[in-house]
């Protein structure tokens, strides 16, 4: 991997975590439009790369969201302690995010492996990308529909039920589908329980942030793999410029959906897997 | 309630030793690779720590 390409997927890997878009199908997608031939995704110095770049995104979000995640563990803290659950808002959202973890974490670890080896080629990330865009499309008509419900009114994040912090989970597990993204499947989520497109990005901003970071700390001893200190300074340089992208990204995003909705994510997404889809049967993505 | 949370985090617990230890392989990629052992065992632990936080959440007056 040359220099320039580990500041590109970095890059790729920062920004695309955060927006709906999928970062495990844009960093499967972009090598192969661009004939980057030369990276084994199975390679150990490529995996140990992957994992700086993760820890670089999940310290973004930590410094990002940094004081409310301070009163989230304190909160948190104070009820263990209490034994019981307040109405303290942190304290909510606090276990609101642990119940919503435990469902990506199961499918995580038990499904993650399978279903890479089945669908990481360029044809099957390039449609579940396209789907990624219906399903965006399917929540803000959703949405909409729920708009137009007299009974029905926006509510903040702490009051979500514990069920429905397990179905954002869950819907965030479609992740492990490369082209299917993260927050844009649990900010859907969120938008049908009845947060606004603020609140569904700020949760699901939150709720990625334990998993991207258990997911790298699990892979640290990848690190320490035969060969992947020759990468050591391009992971590191590539974990930097991931962290600021991520950043920007956080910084963007929260600004972005005090006012619009995920459809250009939508059609953006949508657009780039049917063409990349078309690529591949054309024989050009390999 | 509370029996149940008890159980499950013994449970829990003791699944996940059994996949650090390597006597279990069940949901694994190979069975014998050890760092994915090792997050079989860290998402066991992880759940019977969950579960004894369940248990603690039921045991208390408030204040």
């Amino acid at each position: 991997m040359t220099d320039v390409q580990a500041i590109v997927l970095a890059l790729l890997q920062g920004v695309s975590e955060l927006f709906p878009i999928s970062s495990l199908g844009h960093t499967i997608l972009l090598p192969a439009i661009l004939h980057w031939n030369n990276i084994n995704r199975a390679d150990p110095t490529f995996l140990a790369f992957i994992v700086v770049l993760h820890l670089g995104t999940a310290l973004a979000l930590i410094v990002f969201y940094y004081r409310q995640w301070v009163r989230i563990v304190r909160a948190m803290v104070a009820s263990l302690i209490r034994g019981k659950l307040s109405n303290d808002r942190d304290e909510r959202v606090g276990w609101l995010l642990v119940v919503g973890t435990i469902p990506v974490g199961i499918l995580g670890v038990v499904f993650q492996d399978p279903v890479r080896a089945l669908f990481s080629s360029p044809g099957p990330v390039a449609l579940f990308l396209a789907a990624n865009g219906l399903v965006m499309f399917a929540g803000e008509a959703l949405r909409r529909r729920q708009l137009a419900s007299p009974q029905r009114a926006d509510r903040p994040i702490e009051d979500l039920s514990f069920v429905q912090s397990v179905w954002v989970g869950i819907a965030q597990s479609l992740a492990l589908l490369p082209g299917i993204s993260r927050s844009g499947a649990s900010m859907v989520a969120g938008l049908l329980c009845d947060l606004d497109h603020e609140d569904a990005a700020h949760y699901s901003f939150l709720l990625a942030t334990p998993v991207i970071l258990a997911a790298s700390l699990l892979e640290i001893p990848k690190l320490a793999a035969p060969g992947a200190h020759v990468v050591l300074a391009q992971a590191l340089a590539g974990g930097v410029v991931a962290a600021i992208a991520a950043y920007a990204s956080v910084a963007f995003l929260t600004r972005y959906f005090k006012s619009n909705d995920l459809r250009p994510f939508g059609w953006y997404c949508l657009l780039a897997g049917i063409a990349c889809f078309i690529l591949t049967r054309m024989g050009v993505l390999t | 309630m509370k029996p149940i949370a008890l159980l499950l985090a013994v449970l829990f617990f003791i699944a996940g030793l059994l996949y650090g230890l390597g006597t279990i392989n069940f949901f694994t990629k190979s069975g014998t690779e050890h760092a994915h052992h090792v997050s079989h065992l860290v998402i066991c632990w992880v759940l019977s720590l969950l579960c004894l936080v369940w248990y603690r959440f039921q045991g208390s007056p408030s204040r």
